[in-house]
Parts: structure tokens; sequence; C-alpha cells
């Protein structure tokens, strides 16, 4: 019974410290878009390729 | 009555003996709640001449029209609502309220009203509305799945917990807990409770507060009522300290409703999405006359006043202006509504948005801004979307109907069980009100047509009206175009006369055909690879036969030899496209016609579908013959007008058949509005695209195939959903009166019944490979060469 009085405080903290990450996230635009960004990974042109470009196509 | 919805919306608040509360309503003094005072603010900002020109329409005679973004929409008696009470404001003619996109169209009369006195009245009915700015509808769309998103974990976290203290005191008869830490339990339910039912289920309240305060019923109601009589009861029960508590019960409620409301949110803003790809079909360009009278291509924002424009047969006009070519007439459906043609005269003004039925034409740019043709464009998606399909409106009225008849039951439940126990009175009332489930009857229709329109969408088929889907799924036969439509033309060979050389003659033609949108033009312009074209003036077209105008100073005749030549019998050039100046025809154009490519694959399993196969097609017989041979359609007609293809259209429906038409340029328009359904290509004529009730993206005529067997199983599916929800409230109401459901079940049971319906509806286009995806964005997936 002990135990109880220590764990369920301890649930309760981490479930408020869990919603309040969540929210952080969602406020920060992280579940905006849920079906681009799993599309990313396949894109190959990566930012950095145009600076790659120029040098394989210099003479 | 300005549509269908409102007659519905009228005739149910009769039926509930509501009628009167609006003809109070007219006076304006009787509902003095006053607004706040930045909302206020905010209203008045709209009196302002240069904010409301970018908003506000002209529609001539005073009339003024708008598209609000109203928020807090939830359900479709906010619909009625909203309506309603704009209506009784003197001086507003027309309110459209698309509950789906959140829209309002408004047209009122600019003496008797402002735009700021609309959105004031519609603040103290308690919706927010703002004037459509494309920005701020995305803003505002973010906002409200990031809320949504919010609660529905908020909701979800709640009740796992709720449920964990829950079971801890259902499970309490093994462990024989002293009665302290039965109450410890309790109160650490109401802990994790009380942010569900304050936060997560706020929406319910404020929809049910706002549908109360008008006096009448919406689906919020009951939801609300159950939810705080539930929270409430386990409250008290708590407080006095014994009994039975349903927090985690009340949680799961909320978690489970939230969740329906999420995913048809999803759906909501997905068909919102399709409304702006739709609009975007139509680039918003312009062809702007230089000092020279070359032509220039340049976006609509560019134009100023003074500009002179050209506007191409079939074409929409870019802005208001004075027509400066002699004659022509404009389809001014998407503004005015008329749908038959108007003949305009040099000096009278063209409005943004309507499009040119034939010739082109120049005309001097007058005003811009909101009247472009984005506008015009996005307006008539728009109207689409706000006429709600027929099957939505009877699925409303019948979900009104079934919330009245739940609280009466659990009125009547209440009232039975205080006689016979008064101890059973309050769970038996709450089991009704709980286990019953309006959303599995309010979601049945629209959650269906939303997914349908989704995955039709990215099979490339852009539904315009709602109502295509049902009729559809109903269609008996097929009716093609040929030309443009099954064929693609293509310039083979250029026979001259009188000396031409074959370049020139090609260079005079394609200067005048590239004027016309007819496919047969677009192939000869095609063919002429010259970039400096000499520009052609006084062009006018006749629908069907030809083209005329004038090219480095010679009067040319582009068409049928019927046309060009009718004085002289050209047997050998029954079908080539002739050239001809005053003094004889310089060339013929041979012309080809290749089958679209998957073609035959199209008509066999069109035929597989059991549908009846026509062409109607305005060619010569031995054409129409040959392609239908090709394709094995028996029924084949050449050599029809535009008009006997209507009439040929009306027998067929008098017959009873069920006919949709394929179709793509200008003279196919008429038929195209008098099918049951409507199928313009994307690529075809502007004024065929806006006739039509479906408009085929990237040309591929197969998704047409898939778009039938959607449309079939989406009705299916609207069917199995009525039935079930039919079933399931007729098995549970019974037991719940009697008392036999706890209300945890009631509330598990009447969400899994919502989540049924849904679940059902998004199962429409999951039968795999069936479905033809759509070109991905092009990704560049091939490794790279290191």
């Amino acid at each position: 019974m002990n135990a109880v009085l220590i764990t369920i405080p301890l649930a309760l903290l981490l479930l408020a410290l869990a919603v309040g990450a969540f929210f952080w996230a969602v406020d920060h635009g992280q579940f905006d878009d849920l079906n681009t960004p799993g599309l990313l990974p396949l894109d190959e042109v990566q930012k950095d390729a145009p600076r790659d470009d120029p040098e394989d196509s210099a003479p | 009555m300005c549509c269908h919805g409102c007659r519905a919306a009228a005739e149910w608040i009769e039926q509930l003996g509501l009628g009167d509360y609006y003809s109070l309503r007219t006076e304006p003094a009787t509902k003095p709640d006053p607004a706040d005072a930045a909302d206020r603010n905010g209203c008045l900002a709209w009196q302002r001449d240069e904010l409301a020109e970018h908003v506000v329409r002209d529609l001539g005679e005073g009339r003024r029209e708008t598209m609000l973004f109203v928020e807090g929409i939830r359900c479709t008696a906010c619909v009625w609502l909203i309506e309603r009470s704009l209506q009784s404001l003197s001086g507003v003619a027309t309110v459209q309220v698309n509950a789906l996109a959140r829209r309002a169209r408004i047209t009122w009369i600019d003496r008797q009203v402002s735009l700021s006195q609309i959105l004031e009245r519609l603040a103290r009915t308690g919706y927010r509305a703002w004037p459509l700015h494309a920005k701020a509808l995305d803003d505002l769309r973010r906002h409200e799945a990031r809320d949504a998103l919010k609660r529905l974990v908020v909701a979800g976290f709640g009740a796992m917990q709720a449920m964990m203290f829950a079971a801890a005191l259902y499970l309490r008869g093994a462990d024989a807990l002293d009665a302290s830490a039965d109450a410890l339990f309790r109160w650490l339910g109401f802990i994790v409770a009380t942010p569900v039912v304050l936060y997560s289920a706020a929406p319910f309240f404020k929809a049910a507060r706002r549908s109360l305060a008008a006096r009448r019923l919406s689906m919020d109601v009951p939801v609300a009522a159950a939810i705080a009589l539930i929270y409430a009861a386990s409250l008290f029960e708590a407080l006095r300290g014994g009994g039975h508590v349903y927090f985690d019960s009340v949680s799961m409620f909320v978690f489970f409703l939230l969740a329906g409301r999420y995913l048809e949110m999803r759906a909501r803003h997905h068909a919102g999405d399709l409304v702006d790809a739709l609009a975007r079909l139509t680039p918003s360009v312009a062809d702007r006359r230089r000092q020279d009278h070359s032509l220039e291509r340049v976006g609509v924002h560019e134009l100023r006043a003074g500009d002179r424009v050209h506007v191409g047969e079939g074409g929409l006009v870019p802005a208001d202006g004075v027509l400066l070519s002699a004659t022509c007439r404009v389809d001014e459906a998407l503004v005015s509504g008329e749908s038959a043609p108007i003949v305009r005269r040099c000096g009278d003004v063209l409005i943004a948005g309507s499009v040119l039925v034939d010739g082109p034409v120049d005309l001097q740019v007058e005003r811009v801004g909101a009247d472009t043709v984005l506008a015009g464009i996005a307006n008539l998606v728009e109207r689409a979307q706000v006429e709600r399909p027929q099957l939505a409106r009877a699925g409303e009225q019948a979900t009104g109907r079934f919330v009245v008849r739940v609280l009466s039951l659990t009125v009547l439940t209440a009232a039975v069980w205080s006689v016979i126990d008064p101890s059973r009175a309050f769970a038996a009332a709450l089991a009704v009100l709980v286990v019953s489930c309006p959303c599995a009857f309010a979601l049945a229709v629209p959650a269906v047509i939303t997914r349908a329109l989704t995955v039709l969408a990215q099979c490339g088929v852009l539904v315009v009206k709602p109502d295509a889907i049902a009729a559809l799924a109903q269609i008996s036969h097929v009716v093609f175009d040929k030309t443009g439509t099954l064929t693609m033309p293509r310039l083979t060979d250029v026979e001259t006369f009188n000396d031409a050389s074959p370049e020139r003659a090609l260079r005079l033609a394609a200067a005048l055909a590239r004027e016309s949108s007819h496919p047969l033009a677009r192939a000869i312009a095609a063919a002429c690879h010259e970039v400096a074209l000499p520009a052609a003036a006084q062009v006018s077209s006749k629908a069907g036969l030809g083209i005329t105008g004038i090219v480095e100073g010679r009067e040319l005749k582009l068409g049928s030899s019927r046309f060009v030549a009718p004085d002289r019998h050209w047997p050998s050039h029954a079908d080539a496209i002739l050239l001809a100046d005053p003094t004889g025809v310089i060339a013929a154009f041979h012309l080809s016609e290749q089958l679209r490519p998957g073609m035959r694959e199209v008509i066999d399993q069109l035929k597989e579908q059991g549908l009846q196969l026509h062409i109607l097609s305005g060619d010569a017989p031995a054409k129409v013959a040959d392609v239908a041979a090709k394709l094995d359609i028996a029924n084949w007609r050449a050599r029809v007008s535009p008009a006997e293809k209507l009439s040929e259209l009306v027998t067929m429906r008098a017959q009873g058949a069920r006919v949709l038409v394929v179709g793509d340029g200008v003279n196919d328009a008429p038929v195209l509005a008098g099918a049951d359904v409507g199928v313009a290509l994307a690529s075809g004529a502007e004024i065929a695209r806006a006739s039509s009730d479906i408009v085929l993206a990237g040309e591929r005529l197969s998704a047409l195939v898939t778009a039938r067997r959607i449309a079939r199983e989406s009705m299916a599916v609207i069917q199995q959903n009525h039935r079930w929800a039919l079933l399931y409230n007729l098995a549970a109401m019974p037991l719940a009166a009697l008392g036999l459901v706890p209300p945890w079940l009631a509330a598990l049971g009447m969400s899994f019944s919502s989540l049924c319906v849904i679940g059902n509806a998004l199962r429409i286009g999951r039968k795999g490979s069936t479905v033809t995806a759509p070109a991905p964005p092009p990704l560049h997936a091939t490794p790279r060469a290191a």
C-alpha cells in the first residue's frame, strides 16, 4: 500500500509532463503535416545537392 | 428560401413548433446580447472600403456578395441557425452555409445593410466570422487541427488513467481495500477526469449552449447533457463517499467522441484542400496586348486598369472590362447564375469570371481585385460545394428527428423508473442518453462523401458537384464525344492549291487556329513549330463549323468544307480542314486520329460494368464508324450538332436511361450540363469544365472506371451505415431503457457505433490494387552514381 502512495503521484507527475511535452510539440508544428515528412527520406535531392553539381559539371 | 437546405431546416423547425421563434426574431431588439468591444471593433474595420474591396464582389444594382469563413460551425444545426439569423437581417438577400467547408456565401443589398453589420450579427449569434482570405484560412485550419489534437490526447491520457484507477475499485472485492483507499481511488479518478471534462469536452458544451440559446436541438445537446450528468453524479457520489462513480466512463465517452470528430475534421480539411486544388486547375493568367499588338502572358494580378487583354474562345474573362471587339457571346453563369449565353457588343462591360462562348475578343480592363479569374473559378467550385448533396440533406433531417426522439425517450425512461424504482431512474435515463447514437446517423453520409471525394481526387477525378457521386453510381449509359475525348487528332499532311507553300499555308492556318480551343484547331496550331506567328484580327468562330479572321491583311476562313466552301463540292476533302481566302481555297489539312492510349481497355472495362456505350460526334460518318469499330461500340451517330446531341440525350433520359457524358469541347458544354453526370477533361475548354459535374485531371479516362466503382461502393457503404445505425439504436435503446445497460457500457457502445460508421467509410477505396494510384510527386528515388 505504501508503494502505491509513491507510485501514484509519480504517475500523475509523469502524465503531466507527457501532456506538457505533447502540447509543446503540437505548438511547434510537429503534428501539422503527418504525410509529407514520411516522403522526405525518399527524396534524394538533398539541400547540399546544388553545391555538388557545379563541381561535377566544371570543365 | 435560398436553397433546399433552408427548406429542410424550415420544415424541421415547423415540425418542432418552433416556427414562431423566428418571426419574433426579425425584431433586432429582441436579442440584445452585447458583443464584446474587441469583436465589435473587428467588425467595424470592414466598413472601410479599402479593406472591403478585396473580399466583396459587387453584383451590380447595389447587390454585394462575400464569402465568409465562420469559426465554430460544429454541426448542421449551426448552419440553419446562421442562415436563419442572417436572413432576418433586412437587406440580406441570400445566405448559403457550407458546414463541411465552414464557409458562408452571403449576398446583400448595400444600401440597407453593410458587411460590418452582418459580421456583428454573426458575432452576436455566437459565431466569429472572417471575410475569406486564402492565407487566413490556412492558419485557421492549422489552429483548429492543433486544438483538436490537444483535446484528443488529453482525453486519451485521462481516459487511460481513469480506467486504471477505476479498475482498482472494480477489483477491490478480492483485495479488501479499506474505505479510505476506496475514497483515494475515487478522488484520483476525479483528478484525471476533470481536465477531460473541462478542457477536452469544452467544445461540446459550447456548441450545446449555443444551440440551446437559439432554442434548437443539435447533436451536441444530448452529448453535453450526458457528459455533465455523469460527471456531476459521480462527483456527488464521491463527496457522499459511497455508491458508484463513473469517472472512467465519462473520460472514455469524451475520448471516443473526440476521436470520431478528429477523423471527421481531417476528412473535412482534405475536402478543403480539394477545393484549393480545383481552384488551381485554372492558371490565373491573361494575355495582355503590348503596344505593337503582340500578346504577352501575364499573371492576373499584374493587370492594371487600362490594359488591353485578349481572350480566346471558351476562355475566362480575367478582369472586368469594356469590350473592344465588335460582338461576342458570354456565359455569365459563374457570376450571375444565369446559364444562357448573353450577347455583348462593342462598348459593353464584360464581367470577370464569365466564359466567352464564341469568338476571341479584346477588352480594356477597368477593374481588378477580388474579381479575378481565380476568384471566378473558385467561386464556381465553392458554390457547388455549398449546394449540399441531396443525400446529406436527407441525413440531416433524419438526425434532427432522431435527437428529438432520444430526448423524449430519456425523459420518459426517467419518469417511468421514478415510479417503479427511483434509485435506478438516474442510471437508466443516463444509459438511454448515452447509448443512443445520433452521431452514427449524422456521420453516415458525410463520412462516406468526404472519403469518396478524397479517394476520387487521389485518382485524378475531381468531383465538382457532390451529387454526382450518387448519380454516378446509377448511370446506365455512357455517351462519348469522339474528337478530343476518345481520339487525339494529329496533322499528317498539308495539301496546297494556288502554288502556296505548305509551310506558309500552315503558318497562316496556325495563326488562326490558335484562337480556337477545338481539338482539331489545337492539333493544327501544335503542328506549326514557328515561334513568331502573325497576329489574327477580327477573329470569330462558329461552333462546330470553323473560324474566320484577318491574318496579314488577308481575310481567311478555316474549317470544314461545308463552312469554308459551301458552294463547291469537295468529295475527296470531306474530312479535311480547309483554309481559304476570298479568292479560293489555299490548302487542305489532313488530320488522322489516334485513339487515346489505353482507350480499348477502358471501353472493355466499362462494358464489363454493364454500361451501354454510345458515340455522338459532329464528325464525318466514315471516321466515327472507324473509331466505333476499333473500340467495338455498336451505337454511334455522326454529324450531330450540339443541339441534336442534347435532344438525343433528352430522348435517352426520357426512356429511363441515366446518362454520363464525356466531352471536352465548347460545343459539348450544353450536353455536359444536361446529362445526369457530365465529365469533362481538365485540358478541355473552360466552359466544358464549368458545365460538368466531374473533371478528369491528367486526361486519363481509365479513372472513369475507378470512379464508377468507388461511387457504387460509396452508395453501398452509405446503406450499410444507415442500416447499422438503425439496427444499433433499435437494439440498444430498449435495453438501456429497461435499465440493463450500465452507463460505462453505454458510452462504449455509442462510441463504438460512431467509430464503426467512420471506419466503414474509410474502407472505400481500400480494396487495393484496382485503385490506380496517381503519379507520385517527382521524387528522385533512383540511386545516384557515386
